[in-house]
C-alpha cells in the first residue's frame, strides 16, 4: 500500500508545494485538471468562441466589430479577472499563495463594480440581422466566431427546432431551435461560477465557524454544535428548491443558498483539527506572545488544519454544481440562460420522442464536470494524508 | 443506554424546532409572502371580490396574524401536546391531541392525507434500493481488499468513482430514452408506477378468456426497475471504499495473523474471521445515505413522474404550499434524525466495545 521512506534527508519543500506536486502527479488529477481547465477557458472565452454578432464586418465601407460592441460586464470583468490571474501566474514565485488568490479576487470584484457601471451593451439585440444582411448584400463581409450562434438565438429567420447534428449546427439545436453547441459553451460558465463562488462561502463560513468552535471548547462549542446540527440536518435540495420557488429564479440567490446549506461539513472538519492543534507548543507559544486572537486562529492555526479541507472543497465544488444541475432539471434554474441541465430536460420530450443528442453532450458535461472535481479531490486526498483514505467515516 | 436514547430524543426537538422555524422563515419573509400565489391563483378579481378572499384566507389560515403568532399556530397544531379544538372550533383546554398537519393551500386537502400517499411510495423505492445497494457493494468491497493492487481493485474502484459522478438526471435521461423511449428499445414504461389498466387485475399473473394478464405485482415491479437502478448505482462507490478499508484494515489485525497461524486458509481468514468484524463500520454510515436517498428521490420521483414524497414537495414548493412545505420538511428531518439514533443503537448492540454511558 504505502512504501515506507527511510531516507530522512530534511527538504525545504514547503508542505502546501509538495501537497500540489503530489496531486499533479497523479494521473486522476491531471485529468481532472485538464477538463477544469477546458470549462473555464470555454467559460471565460464563450463571447468569443460562439456568438452570433460577426468578430467584425464591412457595412458599406465602414468595418465595426459588433462582437466587441454587444459585450456584456460579466463578459468584461471576466477577461480582466483571467488577465490577472495570469499576471499572478508569472509572478508565482514571488507571492504566496494565499496573496495570489486575495490579489485575483480583489481584481475580479473591482472589475465586476466597474464594468457593471460603465458596459451597456444595446439592449434590442436581432441576430438574424447579420445572416440576413450577408445573404441579401447590405453586409459585404462578415467574419463569424467558430460557432456562429449565440446561446439566445433561436433562428427566428429559418426556425430548425431539435434538429439533429448537422453542417449547420455542429451538436444540434434544443427545442427552441438554439444552437446546443453555442449553448453548452456559454453555460460552462454557470457551472464554473456556481461550483466556486457556493464552495467559497461555505468554506468561508466553515472556517469561521469551525475556528471558533474548535478554539473555545465548552459551553459555546456545545451551544454552536447544536445549530450546526440544525443545518446538517435539513435536506439541502428541499431548502434550495423552498427558496428558489419562493424568491425567485436568480443565479446569484441560488449560489448563496448552496453554500449557505453547505457549509456544517468543513466547520466540524475544521473544528476536530483545531481540537488536536490547541494543545500544541506553537499554539501555546502564539498565545503566550500575546498575539491578537484572530492571528493565533487564522494565521497560525488554519494553515496547520486546512488540508482536509481542501479535499472536502473539492468534492464540494462537485456536490454544488450537481444542486444546480437538479434545479435546473426540475425548471427551478434560470430563465432562458443557458444550462446544461435544462438542455437535458429537453431530451426525452412528452410522447415518447427522444433527442439523443440533447442527452448526449450536455449530459457527459455534467458527468465530466463532477468526475473531474471528484477526481481531484481524490487525487489531494492521497497526497495530503494517505492514511486518511482508512478513515472508516471521517 | 435508555438514558441516553431518552436524552438523543429530547435533543431532536430543539433541532426540529430550529429546521421548521428556518423553513417558516424563509417562506415568511419571501416577497408577496405566501398568500400572493393563492391570491393571484384565482386570476383576476374585482376589488371587492379580492378583499373577501383576502378575508377569507386570513380567517382560515391566520394569515394575517404577526409571523411569530403564526408560527406558534403552526406549532401547536402539529404537536402532539397542546391547546386542542374540537371540530366545531370550540377550545378543549391543553393536553394530549392528535397531531394535525393542516390543510394543503392548492390542493385543499388535508396534508395528512397527500402524505399518507406520497411516503409509502418514496420509501418501497428506498427500501428496494437498499438491499441492492449493500449486497453489491459488500461483495465488490471484500474482492477489491482481497485483490488490493490488482487490476480487479483499480478497475472497480475507477468505475465506481466514474458512477458516483454520474449525474441521477442524466441516468435517468439516458435510461428513459434508449430503454423506454418509441424510437430506441421500448421495455421499459416512461412513467408512474402502474399501468392504466393495473387496478382491473389480479395482483398475481394469471391466463382467463382473454388472455394473459401479467398481475398487479409484476406490473409494478416492472415499473420499478429504471427508478430502482437510478437510486441504486450512486451508492456503490462510497460504501465499496468503506468495505474496502475497513476488510483490509481486519486482514492486518492481530487476530487474522493469529488465525493464519493456525493453519487457517486465506479463504477461511477472510470469510469466517475477518467479514464479520469488517461490516461494522457499515452500520455507521447506513444513516448517512438516507438522506441522500430521499433527495436522490426527488430527483428519481420528478423524470419518472412518480407521486412520491419529492414529487410532492417540488409541486408544493413551486405553489407556495406553506402547510405541505413545512410538514414535509418536519417529515423528513424526524425520518433523518431518527434513522440517525436507530444506527447508533444498532452499533451499540453490534460491537459491545461501543458503550454511550
Amino acid at each position: 500500500m504505502s512504501e515506507i521512506n527511510l531516507t530522512t534527508a530534511v527538504s525545504d519543500e514547503s508542505f502546501s508545494r509538495r501537497v500540489i506536486r503530489d496531486t499533479i502527479r497523479r494521473r486522476g488529477a491531471q485529468f481532472g485538471l485538464c477538463w477544469v481547465v477546458i470549462v473555464a477557458v470555454s467559460g471565460i472565452f464563450a463571447p468569443f468562441l460562439a456568438n452570433s454578432h460577426p468578430y467584425w464586418m464591412v457595412v458599406a465601407g465602414e468595418v465595426s466589430s459588433p462582437l466587441i460592441a454587444h459585450l456584456e460586464w460579466a463578459d468584461v470583468a471576466l477577461l480582466v479577472t483571467f488577465g490577472a490571474a495570469v499576471v499572478v501566474w508569472l509572478l508565482r514565485d514571488c507571492l504566496s499563495g494565499f496573496r495570489a488568490i486575495g490579489i485575483i479576487s480583489v481584481v475580479g470584484v473591482i472589475a465586476s463594480g466597474i464594468s457593471l457601471l460603465t458596459v451597456s451593451p444595446p439592449e434590442a439585440v436581432v441576430f438574424d440581422q447579420y445572416r440576413v444582411g450577408l445573404a441579401n448584400g447590405d453586409i459585404e463581409s462578415a467574419v463569424f466566431a467558430p460557432v456562429a450562434f449565440s446561446p439566445t438565438d433561436r433562428s427566428r429567420d429559418a426556425p430548425v427546432p431539435l434538429s439533429a447534428p448537422g453542417a449547420l449546427h455542429w451538436m444540434g439545436t434544443d427545442a427552441d431551435g438554439a444552437d446546443v453547441m453555442s449553448r453548452m459553451i456559454h453555460a460552462s460558465r454557470i457551472a464554473l461560477a456556481i461550483g466556486l463562488v457556493a464552495t467559497g462561502i461555505a468554506f468561508v463560513i466553515g472556517v469561521l465557524y469551525g475556528g471558533v468552535m474548535g478554539f473555545f471548547a465548552g459551553w459555546v462549542e456545545i451551544l454552536m454544535m447544536r445549530f450546526l446540527e440544525i443545518f446538517e440536518s435539513i435536506p439541502q435540495l428541499f431548502l434550495v428548491i423552498t427558496v428558489v420557488a419562493f424568491f425567485g429564479r436568480n443565479i446569484y440567490l441560488i449560489m448563496v443558498v448552496i453554500g449557505v446549506t453547505s457549509w456544517p461539513g468543513y466547520a466540524r472538519f475544521l473544528r476536530a483539527e483545531f481540537l488536536k492543534l490547541r494543545k500544541q507548543d506553537f499554539v501555546q507559544a502564539a498565545e503566550a506572545c500575546g498575539l491578537p486572537l484572530w492571528s493565533i486562529l487564522f494565521r497560525h492555526m488554519l494553515p496547520n488544519g486546512v488540508a482536509p479541507l481542501l479535499v472536502a472543497a473539492s468534492f464540494g465544488i462537485a456536490s454544488a454544481i450537481l444542486t444546480e444541475a437538479v434545479l435546473s432539471f426540475l425548471g427551478l434554474g434560470l430563465v432562458d440562460e443557458p444550462s446544461w441541465a435544462a438542455m437535458l430536460n429537453q431530451a426525452v420530450g412528452p410522447g415518447g420522442t427522444f433527442a439523443v443528442w440533447l442527452a448526449t453532450y450536455p449530459g457527459l458535461a455534467i458527468f465530466l464536470t463532477v468526475f473531474a472535481y471528484n477526481l481531484i479531490g481524490e487525487a489531494l486526498r492521497d497526497a495530503i494524508d494517505p492514511h486518511l483514505e482508512q478513515r472508516p467515516n471521517p | 443506554m435508555v438514558n441516553y436514547i431518552i436524552r438523543r430524543i429530547l435533543l431532536m426537538l430543539p433541532t426540529l424546532l430550529g429546521i421548521t422555524l428556518l423553513v417558516f422563515a424563509i417562506m415568511a419573509i419571501a416577497p408577496g409572502g405566501v398568500g400572493a400565489s393563492l391570491l393571484s391563483s384565482s386570476g383576476d378579481l374585482r376589488p371587492e371580490e379580492r378583499a373577501a378572499m383576502e378575508a377569507y384566507l386570513n380567517q382560515r389560515y391566520g394569515l394575517d396574524q404577526p409571523l411569530p403568532m403564526q408560527y406558534l399556530r403552526w406549532l401547536n397544531q402539529v404537536s402532539p401536546i397542546g391547546f386542542a379544538k374540537d371540530e366545531n372550533g370550540v377550545e378543549q383546554g391543553f393536553g394530549l391531541k392528535v397531531p394535525n398537519l393542516g390543510m394543503s393551500f392548492a390542493k385543499n386537502r388535508p396534508v395528512t392525507q397527500l402524505v399518507a400517499e406520497a411516503l409509502p411510495i418514496t420509501l418501497l423505492l428506498n427500501f428496494l434500493s437498499v438491499p441492492f445497494i449493500f449486497v453489491l457493494s459488500i461483495v465488490m468491497g471484500v474482492y477489491t481488499a482481497r485483490f488490493r493492487g490488482q487490476a480487479l481493485d483499480v478497475g472497480i474502484g475507477t468505475a465506481n468513482l466514474a458512477l458516483w459522478s454520474v449525474p441521477v438526471i442524466w441516468a435517468g435521461v439516458l435510461l428513459i430514452g434508449f430503454l423506454a423511449s418509441d424510437e430506441y428499445l421500448n421495455w421499459f414504461p416512461t412513467s408512474g408506477l402502474e399501468s392504466l389498466q393495473a387496478d382491473r387485475w389480479t395482483f398475481l399473473p394469471s391466463a382467463s378468456g382473454d388472455g394473459w394478464q401479467r398481475g398487479y405485482l409484476l406490473d409494478a415491479m416492472w415499473h420499478m426497475v429504471l427508478p430502482v437502478i437510478c437510486l441504486t448505482y450512486t451508492g456503490f462507490a462510497f460504501l465499496t471504499k468503506l468495505t474496502r478499508s475497513s476488510v483490509l484494515e481486519n486482514l492486518q489485525a492481530d487476530y487474522a495473523r493469529t488465525a493464519r497461524a493456525k493453519g487457517a486458509s486465506e479463504s477461511t481468514v477472510l470469510w469466517h474471521h475477518v467479514f464479520r468484524n469488517s461490516l461494522l463500520p457499515l452500520f455507521t454510515v447506513a444513516a448517512s445515505i438516507l438522506p441522500g436517498l430521499l433527495v436522490g428521490s426527488v430527483i428519481v420521483e420528478s423524470i419518472f413522474s412518480i407521486d412520491g414524497m419529492g414529487r410532492l414537495v417540488v409541486q408544493a414548493a413551486k405553489l407556495r404550499d406553506r402547510e405541505v412545505v413545512l410538514s414535509i420538511t418536519l417529515i423528513t428531518s424526524l425520518l433523518t434524525l431518527v434513522s440517525y439514533l436507530l444506527v447508533d443503537i444498532c452499533y451499540a448492540a453490534a460491537d459491545p466495545r461501543v458503550s454511550y454511558e
